[in-house]
């Protein structure tokens, strides 16, 4: 019987071994096709179409004219300057309002923690148009704020909506579940050993937190903005719904450009500078995976 | 091996379902398609397909969401392509769409010239209606204003555009229009400021007389007006993101007045979304600017013969008067087509005259300049 299943077993560990790689890469070149059909060679496709085409004596040749527009035109740069603006706004305000949470879930047991995670990854279910009409009837005007305040005689509130505080708030509330989760993962790299140490020999609370947790989260810190940030910097339904109507976020302006001023050639513009910013956030990811595999 | 071989089965079997499905259009199931907005869909679902195949034995119709003008554009294209290669486009009926889209449309023989279809009910549509005759208006809206009656006496709202100015100026905040692009009752209210800035004559602008120099000219002075009234809009100068949203700051109270759709405006208040005090007023020195919706036949679907029964079954008394008490739309015959008692009940809403304003290159420039001339409102930022 035993002699049975270390034979099987055996022959099952070799069977694996043998086949793993070809297998393996199989499984994985599904992905990988994918990745380079629908998302590489649509970039590459883009920024040639941008810079090798027709010119206006019908011969194709390199052109770099609408960059030079876009970089000229204050109206597209300034739609560029809001979007950084938001996106970094957004980063910063995730930061302050995520890392608290993740701290405290981890250092905490008990039933009320598991509210706190039920309630933070609570917007993961929430779809982003409804998650707008919301904050309209909340914090629009004469929306349910105002109605509270009104009731206990406090002055109206001056409404973020339509105002570019607007998208802000609906993104940070849109991107907590994700940042919280992967700094409550980053956290779970914190050794309480390490921090009981650091306490035996004196430190107090902002010491653990800036000698101990700090320098072993940093890795997710960066996971963690640089998913939102790619997020939020092409973000669309929010900032169409909630936003001004001018300066416009880069994802509604590309889509406007596109459909409604029929222009697809500064749209796709508008997409490759859009993925130059982009790309940046997306090496500090990869950079920070590929550091952590190696160590 | 034999979890192996059945992962492959499996995957294989799965690989066959995700293909596209190559099937040819069947007899007699007419592919409708449309890129109106749900209350449209609905009004097919629930009361033209039920109808027309109760009274067509035999024929039935697919009814498709194409999601918008560009979902339509894109069958119009894949119709062209099955044309060239005599293959089945898979299309026989557009609920609403532009003849003159995809570019090259008509020369490519794709859509049916209902004019010369013979149509029955074909002499009954409003001569006002009529833009090509490879398309057939069958329903039709107007932008008007609507206004809180308890804020603002029906006595005393605006007659006409200077009206509307002055009240606007004097009422900092009471106003908002959306963007142009992201919806028709703003579309068309900056549309009535470009009509008002060139002597109120709508027949200055047609489909192929855009050019760049008389575009700046005429829609500039436009901007002037509209950004003389940013100021005094809501918040400043802020303009929603669409129809609805206009219509969601006028039940909340936020404005007393803004421009919407006709049809839209009476469904809200018939479905309690604005009250029934909310009330209607259109400008009289020159409307604002309305449209109609065209329907277009595939000349090269399989059910070509069975969507011409379908066209002139839509234009039937019976369907138009429908579009009046259940869409809130206008009917695309003349009114002498609609029942009479109808015809009395929708008096004040009945349009003399539907300004009208050309798509094509006018629409990119409006949106273009709007957006880079008006919008920026820089006393805004604090």
């Amino acid at each position: 019987m035993t002699d049975l299943t270390q034979a099987a077993a055996s022959r099952l560990l070799t069977d694996t071994n043998h086949n793993r790689r070809p297998w393996g890469l199989l499984l994985v070149a599904v992905p990988v096709f994918l990745v380079g059909w629908l998302v590489i060679w649509p970039t590459i496709s883009a920024i040639a179409r941008t810079v090798w085409r027709l010119d206006a004596e019908g011969n194709y040749g390199f052109n770099l004219s609408s960059y030079v527009f876009f970089f000229s035109d204050q109206y597209s740069l300034n739609n560029l300057a809001i979007t950084l603006w938001t996106t970094g706004m957004c980063a910063l305000l995730l930061l302050v309002i995520c890392l608290p949470i993740a701290l405290y879930l981890r250092f905490s047991s008990g039933r009320l923690p598991a509210y706190v995670q039920g309630l933070a990854i609570f917007p993961l279910f929430v779809p982003s148009i409804i998650l707008a009409y919301a904050f309209i009837r909340v914090l629009g005007p004469n929306g349910m704020v105002d109605i509270l305040f009104n009731a206990v005689g406090l002055p109206k509130i001056r409404t973020p909506y339509l105002t570019p505080w607007g998208p802000v708030i609906g993104l940070v509330w849109d991107n907590i579940p994700l940042t919280v989760l992967i700094l409550l993962a980053g956290l779970g790299n914190v050794a309480n050993q390490s921090i009981e140490a650091a306490r035996d020999v004196g430190a107090n609370r902002l010491q653990v937190f800036w000698h101990i947790i700090l320098p072993r989260i940093s890795n997710s810190v960066l996971v963690a903005l640089s998913f939102s940030i790619l997020g939020i910097f092409s973000a669309f339904t929010l900032p169409y719904l909630l936003g001004p109507a001018s300066p416009e976020m880069m994802g509604p302006f590309m889509q406007r450009t596109f459909r409604e001023v029929n222009d697809p050639l500064n749209a796709i513009t508008q997409a490759v500078i859009a993925f130059g910013f982009c790309i940046v956030f997306g090496l500090f990811y990869v950079r920070s995976v590929a550091r952590n595999r190696g160590g | 091996m034999k979890r192996r071989e059945f992962m492959l089965a499996t995957a294989a079997t799965a690989g066959t379902l995700i293909l596209p499905r190559m099937t040819s259009a069947a007899e007699g199931v007419i592919d409708w398609y449309t890129s109106s907005d749900s209350n449209i869909y609905d009004f097919w679902a629930n009361t033209v397909k039920p109808a027309f195949e109760a009274a067509n034995p035999g024929i039935t119709i697919n009814l498709v969401d194409a999601g918008d003008g560009a979902g339509i554009i894109a069958i119009g294209e894949r119709a062209i392509a099955a044309k060239q290669t005599g293959t089945d486009p898979q299309a026989d009926y557009f609920e609403t769409a532009n003849p003159r889209l995809p570019a090259g449309a008509i020369e490519a023989g794709i859509y049916t010239n209902v004019k010369a279809a013979g149509l029955s009910n074909y002499s009954k549509i409003n001569p006002l209606a009529i833009d090509s005759d490879y398309s057939l208006p069958y329903r039709g809206s107007q932008v008007l204003l609507a206004y809180d009656s308890t804020k603002l006496d029906p006595a005393n709202t605006p007659k006409d555009w200077d009206a509307l100015v002055e009240w606007i100026k004097a009422n900092p905040g009471a106003f908002v229009y959306n963007r142009p692009d992201k919806g028709g009752s703003g579309g068309n209210f900056v549309r009535r400021a470009i009509h008002q800035a060139n002597g109120l004559d709508p027949s200055l602008f047609t489909v192929d007389n855009y050019t760049e120099e008389f575009g700046n000219e005429a829609l500039g002075k436009a901007w002037a007006i509209l950004s003389d009234i940013a100021p005094s809009l809501y918040d400043s100068g802020a303009y929603s993101s669409g129809n609805t949203q206009s219509i969601q700051l006028l039940a909340q109270g936020v404005v007393t007045m803004t421009p919407v759709w006709s049809d839209q405006v009476l469904q809200a208040i018939d479905q309690g979304v604005l009250p029934p005090e909310t009330g209607l007023v259109q400008l009289q020195d020159l409307a604002l600017c309305g449209d109609f919706s065209r329907a277009v036949i595939i000349e090269n679907g399989t059910n070509k013969d069975a969507a011409l029964k379908l066209a002139d079954f839509v234009l039937s008394e019976a369907i138009q008067s429908a579009i009046l008490t259940e869409l809130g739309g206008f009917p695309g015959v003349s009114w002498d087509y609609v029942e009479p008692a109808l015809r009395e009940r929708f008096s004040d809403i009945v349009p003399t005259t539907i300004p009208t304003f050309p798509s094509g290159q006018w629409e990119a420039a409006i949106n273009d300049g709007w957006y880079r001339n008006v919008a920026p409102n820089v006393a805004r930022d604090s």
